[in-house]
This record gives structure tokens, C-alpha cells and sequence, in this order.
């Protein structure tokens, strides 16, 4: 050590400004850059999604009269069957669409994440060419893929001597259409975030299990798994959300009745519902309520994630 | 975030429109230059045709033509500009979408004030009462009717030992229910669908020949116990379970790919249809013909234009439809993309009895179209008769293609349109 003394690289600097008196202009300023988003989710946003419940209290007819019927409009609802109809399909469909995605995401990045994958940029970036194909375009290919006469898949059930089967018009083939474009559209995404959490994980820990003779299935089981448990109560969490919201498939595959999927509203789901007494019969309260009862169900499930989340880290 | 996006989207979208209430946004109306109008009408309809041919013999007017889609989507439009935003000077509405409009007259120019009862003895009455709202404005003028027939496919006709001449055809079925037993006749010689689906094909024909439909003269729900349109439900379920559908509903893709293919032989043809099978099936020119609807005559389909209450040019949209409207006009218009006049007095003029269609073997399209007309006995067509048709289709559809239990189809569409009005 030696002593000499540097001095301290500070006490070269001037002492700081008295702190000036700011104009009323510079202490707004911040406030007016961060402004544009607010303004425009007050406006688009938080002021609509407000007036919603207001507009759910009313019989209203968006060019006619607006009448204050209090909770009709709710007691309306619990006694539709169209509305437990719309429920019991956005349930199938979520469940469907839900468990393989989450179950494909989970092998997918668990190979993706191989040391060994030779080419692993290019696999982990065509895993996300479904996500960032139009919706729209993505139901107009399965739609043909999916048609009863003239469908590429009833095709190839024929020539093992099965019947065509009707995906559009019948209850369980409209759900396993729909799922199956919701998993095709979403698996890449979720593969990715996965992938994401598992290489935090150090390698390390897979080789020392790899060294002990732990296989395949044992290092998936026993270290995928428990390392990726946040991030697949998020992504659950995520897809029931965005599963209790499907509008664009089942809007797109039964283009003669679009609004209620289908003859026997099959595959409408509550978006659609919303949307059908809304814009197709201008019910707008109707529209509205059904609308506030798809937000309860969204808050009540990001309390369950809330729950779980604490939790889990609780255990640790 | 990123995935609550659509439930604010659709909360948006909602309270946008409701934000405003009717009349509120943009003044009263009429200030316009007078010189310019706006004018929105479907896509795939060649309304610029007319708009051209305007335009050429009025240089000093400016017309804005807006294609906004479907006619469906173009009604939705226009929901949504009465509520608050901009609206045009002139709209298409198509008659299926006009009585919830009729419902609200105060959203529209009464034309009454514009001189529309000079022209109503041009109109074929029943078609123009649909316009008229209850304290008798008159909301829009009818710029066409769809009349009622059959396109066949000459070609499968004949391969089925059936005949192919318009006449011999028409004379296979008199009643609805030669018709389906003609289906059978063709599907037994074929093996293959005779029409293309049963709801539209059959029922949605047979319930518009009917004197009294979902209501009565005296604007009362009936649907339900109105004979004639259980009897109309029952021929189309009668033919959904004789096996000679194809069970492709209107207007889907596989309907197209089907007609393109000659999957089924005949489909109920308003004249309308005939612009939409040419487009379909270019491949079939020549091998179509038209014959006569089964029972009596009657209408599908038809538009009217309609002024809003807060359009700026009023008087120069007024003048379009006066001109473009009139007898002479709608003649013309007919000879340029088909659509059938709603002016009888041009009916036995020879440019719409001499028209003949070379996609449809020379069918004398004119001629057949108005004589269903002429046939026709006017009803009440009120809000909800919209949404109780469709629940009606929606029935027999079920039954034709899900799996739907025949015996119960009726009980069941009448249990869901109670719903879906809220009656």
C-alpha cells in the first residue's frame, strides 16, 4: 500500500447549485411528456371502460331512446340461456386450447433448451411464425383445412374409411376447430417464454444431473419442471384470459351466421355474445352487461393468480 | 396487459358510440354547399355504375360514393354515424335492416318535405309502405325488389332424366311439395343434393309468399300462431329430412366451392342471386336457366335510400334519388347490372320484358321477376321480423345440419326467438 494521497476526485468539482427556483413550466414539463399516453387511455380506455357500467343500467338503443331499468339488464342475463351457452363454450374452449398449448410449450422449450440442438436460433425463432401470422388469416386456411365436402383433413379421414365429419356445424367439432387455431396462434409464444425462464437456469445443474444418470424424462421432470413453475401459473393465468376474450376465430369459421357461430350458436363465445347483442341487435345495455360480467371473471381469475403467485413465493 | 386489450377494445368501441346521443354531434343539417353529397351504399353491387352516369349529366356535382361493405355491415355503419359521428347525405339500406330505422323516424329527413308524395304513385305501394313510419314519414324510397325463382343447372338436369326447358321445369312443381319430391326424383337418378340448403332454399321462399308473416296487418306478434308460417317451417324441415340438400348454407365458402362444382342442381334465385351466381360459378355460363318459384309469388330482398336527419346536402341527394329513382331511372339501372325496378309502371316495357340473361340459357329474367311480383300479397314486416327469421333459419339448419331433433324444431325456435326478443 502506498500512502500516497490522491485527492478525493470530487473536491475538484464545483459545490453544487443552490437548487434555483424551477418556473411552474419546468415542473409540469415531466408531467406533459408522459401526458399522450394517459390522455389517449383516459380517452380510448379508462373513460369507456367506465361507461360501460353506466351504459349496463340502461334499455339502450344507441339511436332511439335511452331508459334507466336498473339491474334488468343483469337479471336478464343469469336467466339467458344464450349467456350460460356462450359461458359453457368459452369454458370448452379454453380448456381445450389451454392444456395441449401449455403441455406442447413445456416439451417444445425443454428441446429447444438442449445444448445439443444444432440450428437452435432458427428453431426458436420459426416456433413464433404462427403468433405473428393475421388471425384472420390463420381461421380462413383451418376453415378450409377443417370444411365438411371439400376439406383437406376429411380427405385424409376418408382414405381410412371415415365419415366426413362437420367441424363448423357440430358442438365438440367447432370447439376442437377453434382450440386447435387458438394452440396454433399461441404455442410459439408461450414456447418462447419458457424457453426464457429455463435458461435462467445455470447448465450446470443439467449436466451435474446428466453426470449422476439422470435421463431425458428425469431431468424434464425433476428440474424443467420445478424451475418453470412461476412462469406456468403466469402463462395458465394469461391463456384463461385471453381464452375467456376468443372473438375473431369462432366470428370467422361460420360465415352464414357469423354472430352466433353457427346455427345453434355452438361455438359462440361470450366476446361473440357481447358483440352479437351489442352490434348485430344495437342492444347496447344488454351488450354492456354482458361486458361487465366478463370483467368480473377476468378480475376474479387475476385474484386466483394473485393467491397463487404469493404463494409460491412464500414457499420458497 | 397485451391480452385484456380486446375486452377494453370491445368497452371502447361500445361507449364510443354511446358516448353521443342522437342529434347531438354536427348541427342540424343542411348546411352543406348543395354543389356535393356523400353516399354510402354495399360493395359488390355496381352502384358507381349509376353514380358515373349521374355525374356525366350533372358536371357541377361532386358525389362521394363510399363502397362500406356488406349490406349488413353498411347498416352497423350507419347505426353508428346517427349516434354521433358523421353521417352521409344519402344511404343504401337493405329492407331486411329498414325497420329498425322505421322504429326511429326522428334520424331521418321525412321526405314528405322534399316532395316524395309527387313520386309515390311511381312505387309499388307495398314496397314503398315499408318506408313509411307511423306517424307517416316517409323514410327512404325503394330503389329495387328482389322478386322470387329458381336457377337450375340445365346440364345436371338433363343427366338426371329430369326436363331442362323453363316452362316443363316450372311445371314440375307447382306447390313446394313437388318440389321436394322432385329433389328426390333427382337424388335418387344422381345420387347426388338437389338444392343447396333447406332454410333459405325452401323455407325463407315459401315464408315469404304468405299473406300474413311474424305479424299482423294490425302490427301484432303472430309468429307463433300464424298457420301459414308453421306450414312454411314444415316444408323446410320436410325437405331437410328428405336427404336432398346439400346442407351448405348461404353464401359460406363451401356453398361456393359446392355451386362451382355442381354439387347441387337448383337454388332459390332472387334477381340479386343471379349477380352472385355469375361471380360464384363463372364456369357455368350457359349451363344455368331460371324457372318459377313453387306456390305463388313473392319478394326477397330490395333496398331503399334514405336521407339522414343531419346530412349537410339534403336537397342535392334529394335530387339524385329523384332523377336516378324515377321509372326511367330505375329501368336503366336495371339495364345496366339487373337489379329489378320497384316502379310497375316500366313492367311491360320492352326493355325489361325483352332483357334476356346469356349466363341463364337467354332466360327472360325481366319478365320472370315481375310476374312474382305481380303475384305478391303484401304483410307487415315489423323490428323484430329480422331476428325471428333468422332464429327460424337458424331452426331448420340445425336440424339439417347438426343433428338437430326434427319433432322438437319448432317448440325449439319458437322457445329461442321469445329469447332473442324478449318477448
Amino acid at each position: 500500500m502506498t500512502a500516497t494521497l490522491t485527492p478525493a476526485p470530487t473536491a475538484a468539482l464545483p459545490p453544487p447549485a443552490a437548487p434555483k427556483a424551477r418556473g411552474l413550466g419546468e415542473r409540469l414539463a415531466p408531467y406533459a411528456y408522459i401526458a399522450p399516453f394517459f390522455v389517449i387511455f383516459g380517452v380510448f380506455g379508462l373513460f369507456p371502460f367506465a361507461f360501460t357500467f353506466y351504459v349496463a343500467l340502461f334499455d339502450w338503443n344507441p339511436i332511439g331512446d335511452q331508459v334507466f331499468i336498473g339491474v334488468d339488464n343483469f337479471t336478464r342475463m343469469f336467466g339467458d340461456p344464450r349467456f350460460w351457452n356462450a359461458t359453457g363454450n368459452t369454458l370448452s374452449i379454453w380448456v381445450l386450447s389451454t392444456v395441449p398449448q401449455l403441455l406442447l410449450a413445456l416439451v417444445l422449450a425443454h428441446v429447444l433448451n438442449h445444448a445439443r440442438l444444432r440450428f437452435a436460433l432458427f428453431f426458436r425463432m420459426a416456433v413464433l411464425v404462427p403468433y405473428i401470422t393475421s388471425v384472420a388469416a390463420t381461421a380462413i386456411v383451418f376453415v378450409q383445412l377443417f370444411d365438411r365436402d371439400y376439406g383437406l383433413l376429411n380427405w385424409l379421414l376418408g382414405l381410412v374409411g371415415v365419415e366426413p365429419v362437420d367441424f363448423v356445424q357440430s358442438t365438440w367439432g367447432s370447439h376442437v376447430l377453434i382450440a386447435t387455431m387458438v394452440t396454433w396462434r399461441w404455442f410459439g409464444y408461450t414456447t418462447l417464454l419458457y424457453l426464457a425462464s429455463l435458461q435462467a437456469v445455470p447448465r450446470s445443474v443439467f449436466e451435474a444431473a446428466a453426470i449422476d444418470g439422470a435421463g431425458s424424462w428425469q431431468r424434464f421432470r425433476h428440474i424443467t419442471i420445478p424451475s418453470l413453475r412461476p412462469v406456468i401459473i403466469f402463462t395458465v393465468v394469461t391463456s384463461t384470459i385471453g381464452g375467456l376474450q376468443i372473438f375473431t376465430e369462432p366470428l370467422l369459421i361460420a360465415s352464414g351466421a357469423p354472430l352466433t357461430c353457427g346455427a345453434v350458436r355452438q361455438c359462440q363465445t361470450l366476446t361473440l355474445f357481447l358483440y352479437e347483442q351489442g352490434f348485430g341487435q344495437f342492444e347496447f345495455g344488454y351488450g354492456s352487461a354482458i361486458g361487465v360480467a366478463l370483467f368480473v371473471m377476468v378480475v376474479a381469475i387475476a385474484a386466483i393468480n394473485y393467491l397463487l403467485s404469493t404463494r409460491i413465493k412464500a414457499d420458497r | 396487459m397485451k391480452l385484456r386489450l380486446p375486452l377494453f377494445a370491445a368497452a371502447t368501441a361500445l361507449a364510443l358510440v354511446t358516448a353521443c346521443t342522437p342529434g347531438t354531434g354536427g348541427g342540424g343539417g343542411g348546411e352543406g354547399d348543395g354543389k356535393s353529397f356523400e353516399f354510402w351504399s354495399f360493395s359488390a353491387i355496381n352502384q358507381k355504375l349509376t353514380v358515373d352516369a349521374y355525374q356525366a349529366k350533372h358536371p357541377d356535382i361532386q358525389i362521394k360514393l363510399t363502397e362500406v361493405g356488406t349490406s349488413t355491415e353498411t347498416a352497423q355503419s350507419l347505426t353508428t354515424a346517427l349516434a354521433g359521428g358523421k353521417v352521409p347525405d344519402l344511404v343504401l339500406i337493405q329492407g331486411d335492416n329498414l325497420p329498425q330505422f322505421v322504429e326511429q323516424p326522428q334520424n331521418f329527413v321525412d321526405l314528405r318535405t322534399l316532395g316524395a308524395d309527387d313520386v309515390k304513385g311511381d312505387y309499388l305501394d307495398w314496397v314503398w309502405e315499408q318506408s313509411v313510419a307511423k306517424d307517416g314519414e316517409v323514410l327512404g324510397v325503394p330503389t329495387d325488389v328482389g322478386g322470387m325463382a329458381v336457377a337450375y343447372r340445365t346440364d345436371l338436369f338433363a343427366a338426371a332424366g329430369l326436363p331442362t326447358d323453363r316452362e316443363s321445369v316450372s311445371a314440375l312443381w307447382p306447390t313446394w311439395d313437388a318440389f321436394i319430391e322432385t329433389g328426390k326424383r333427382y337424388k335418387q337418378a344422381t345420387g347426388k343434393a338437389f338444392t343447396d340448403n333447406a332454410a333459405t332454399s325452401v323455407f325463407y321462399q315459401a315464408v315469404n309468399q304468405v299473406s300474413e308473416k311474424y305479424y299482423s296487418a294490425d302490427r301484432k306478434l303472430v309468429y307463433s300462431t300464424n298457420p301459414q308460417v308453421k306450414t312454411a317451417f314444415e316444408l323446410g324441415i320436410k325437405a331437410a329430412t328428405a336427404g336432398i340438400t346439400a346442407g351448405q348454407s348461404s353464401f359460406e365458402s363451401a356453398w361456393s366451392a359446392g355451386m362451382a362444382q355442381g354439387q347441387y342442381a337448383a337454388v332459390s334465385a332472387p334477381s340479386w342471386m343471379l349477380n352472385s351466381i355469375r361471380s360464384t360459378a363463372p364456369d357455368t355460363k350457359g349451363k344455368w336457366d331460371i324457372a318459377k318459384i313453387p306456390g305463388s309469388g313473392g319478394n326477397w330482398g330490395g333496398s331503399y335510400l334514405a336521407i339522414p336527419k343531419r346530412a349537410k346536402n339534403p336537397q342535392a341527394a334529394w335530387n339524385y334519388i329523384k332523377e336516378m329513382q324515377s321509372p326511367a331511372g330505375q329501368l336503366e339501372h336495371f339495364t345496366r347490372v339487373g337489379a329489378l325496378p320497384s316502379t310497375p309502371s316500366v313492367y311491360k316495357d320492352a326493355k325489361l320484358t325483352d332483357a334476356k340473361d346469356s349466363f341463364f340459357s337467354d332466360a327472360p329474367t325481366g319478365k320472370i321477376y315481375t310476374d312474382s311480383l305481380l303475384a305478391l300479397k303484401p304483410f307487415y314486416i315489423g323490428p323484430d321480423s329480422a331476428a325471428i327469421g333468422q332464429e327460424f333459419l337458424n331452426a331448420i339448419t340445425n336440424v339439417e345440419q347438426s343433428g338437430g331433433n326434427p319433432a322438437t324444431a319448432w317448440d325449439d325456435a319458437v322457445r329461442n326467438i321469445k329469447t332473442a326478443i324478449g318477448e
